[in-house]
């Protein structure tokens, strides 16, 4: 198996793309050191060093940013803005016509909608970086730490500050896109896997050296390989609907009369429900920062929305959850557009006829499998979020579910795209 | 005998799906789509039942990896993932010694 990842890195073309790849996680994390010009460093660094043991409530935040929030990075915001972005553009293409109407248009109304998800991206970007910059001017990122992080309180400086954490914000969005066109795996994921495998030791750490530390660490590794398992599992399985081919004569050749199937897998979203239910979870939190901290509306958010094992919370979570498990795959598989196909190259299911029964039968079978397959997700995103909260570990693995489940998932989709292209070279993979 | 050959790797050449995978269910279609048809005419409940039924049958169905499989796969995660955590952090240790040489 450790061959394989030898033989991948001697494979020339994939070579360039892991190297690539790993390129761009570097500049990406490097970026998420560098302080934003105004904020006073060695402060910042006091500050956090004090708040490593208090509860913060940006913390499930600084965690989807790699730690860069806190420090008030050029990369502050991460990935986050260009996901919510994202997730936006999608949903309101149920709203507005012109979008589905984009959609439909294939390869050139795609680039428009990319063009559309960047703009509301660089939008969201101004309007998170003022709300972290705000907060840190108000000494409220770091509730209990009286030094002063932003040294300069002019305006100028602020603008400044929100201009940087802006720009930032759209550079690591062409890193991400970079990565999707040029290296391995899907960029918006492998950077937020980035982020979370950066604060992840830390918090592993952390669990370790706390009260009962020992049986906590066992515990939490023994539920991320369960996890680990258990997401390989469901990923691996499908729901193979039998297809046949059609024998026809072209001019003097035999074509077709062969069976087949088309694959459908269990959970045909992967985890982007999840990363999707979080970083919406997560937008009230982050506006709570803007108002008063006493007031009532904002007690009522920390409470019930910043805390993982309040009902509402959890309730929230499930529901989203399965919305985005089936909004997202109807928006990935069309069963009227491969009946469509499967008329055209005279295949057919056996016993449905062509056209649009087979299309309603695909839909059947799709509606079926994904109510199980968004069951499991809220089951597996559930399980160690809570227990995270039942072991109290609250303060030392922030959103704890959703980056196990995060990580667990990205890694697997990356090595399953690594390895269907080492195959294409050497037809063994790591994965025999 | 040779032709023979030839004509079943044309054939192969005209697949649409990935897989080399063979018919098994001939049957289950026709009983989806009869238990589709009588669906608005129960109550609420009856049709809940109808649907977690017809859910459980199409799990039935599924094919699940074998348990080599699953063990490869898992293996293969968690080293990967180990991998990347520990390429990050050292990374995360170098780039915090150089941040804090310049501006600490």
């Amino acid at each position: 198996m450790l061959s394989a990842f030898a033989r991948a890195f001697r494979t020339p073309d994939l070579r360039r793309k892991l190297l690539f790849t790993i390129a761009i996680m570097a500049i990406f994390r490097v970026g998420s050191f560098i302080p934003t010009p105004g904020v006073d460093y060695p402060n910042v660094r006091q500050c956090i060093a004090q708040a490593e043991d208090g509860t913060s409530l940006l913390g499930l935040v600084n965690v989807f940013s790699g730690g860069a929030l806190l420090q008030l990075s050029i990369f502050a915001l991460g990935i986050m803005p260009y996901i919510t972005a994202s997730i936006i553009v999608q949903l309101l293409r149920v709203v507005i016509p012109r979008f589905e109407a984009l959609h439909k248009e294939g390869q050139s109304g795609q680039a428009k909608l990319t063009q559309y998800t960047r703009y509301l991206t660089i939008a969201l970007a101004i309007l998170q970086s003022t709300t972290v910059i705000t907060t840190a001017r108000q000494g409220l990122l770091f509730p209990g730490c009286g030094l002063d992080v932003i040294a300069d309180d002019s305006v100028w400086t602020l603008v400044l500050m929100i201009i940087t954490m802006t720009a930032g914000t759209g550079l690591v969005m062409w890193l991400g896109e970079l990565i999707t066109e040029r290296g391995v795996g899907n960029g918006m994921s492998l950077l937020i896997f980035t982020s979370i495998a950066a604060t992840f030791p830390t918090g592993l750490w952390s669990v370790a050296g706390g009260n009962d530390g020992v049986r906590n660490i066992i515990i939490v590794l023994l539920v991320i390989l369960v996890v680990i398992g258990a997401v390989v599992y469901v990923e691996q399985s499908q729901r193979r609907i039998p297809v046949q081919y059609a024998k026809r004569m072209v001019g003097r050749r035999m074509y077709g009369g062969t069976s087949t199937y088309i694959p459908v897998k269990i959970n045909m979203a992967g985890v982007i429900p999840v990363i999707f239910a979080s970083s919406i979870l997560a937008i009230p939190t982050l506006v709570a920062q803007f108002g008063d901290q006493s007031a009532g509306w904002v007690l009522w958010i920390s409470s019930n929305l910043a805390a993982q094992d309040a009902p509402l919370y959890v309730a929230l979570y499930a529901l989203m959850i399965l919305f985005f498990c089936f909004f997202y795959t109807s928006i990935t598989f069309n069963p009227d557009e491969v009946a469509d196909n499967m008329k055209k190259y005279g295949g057919f299911i056996p016993g449905i006829r062509a056209g649009r029964p087979t299309a309603e039968y695909l839909d059947y079978v799709i509606t079926r499998i994904t109510s199980a397959g968004s069951l499991y997700l809220v089951v597996i995103a559930l399980i160690p979020t809570l227990m995270v909260v039942w072991l109290g570990l609250a303060n030392q693995l922030p959103f704890g579910g959703a980056s196990v489940l995060i990580i667990v998932g990205v890694g697997l989709e990356t090595v399953k795209q690594i390895d269907s292209q080492l195959q294409q070279r050497h037809y063994e993979g790591f994965l025999r | 005998m040779s032709q023979c050959v030839r004509r079943r790797q044309a054939a192969r050449g005209t697949r649409r799906e990935t897989g080399l995978g063979t018919v098994s269910e001939p049957a289950g279609a026709v009983e989806a789509t009869t238990a589709h048809g009588d669906k608005g005419r129960k109550g609420l409940f009856a049709r809940i039942a109808l649907f977690v039924r017809q859910v459980i049958a199409e799990l039935k169905k599924v094919v699940s990896p074998t348990r080599s499989e699953l063990l490869t796969y898992t293996a293969v995660v968690l080293v990967f993932v180990v991998v990347v955590m520990i390429f990050v952090s050292a990374l995360d240790y170098l780039i915090g010694l150089g941040v804090f040489a310049l501006f600490g």
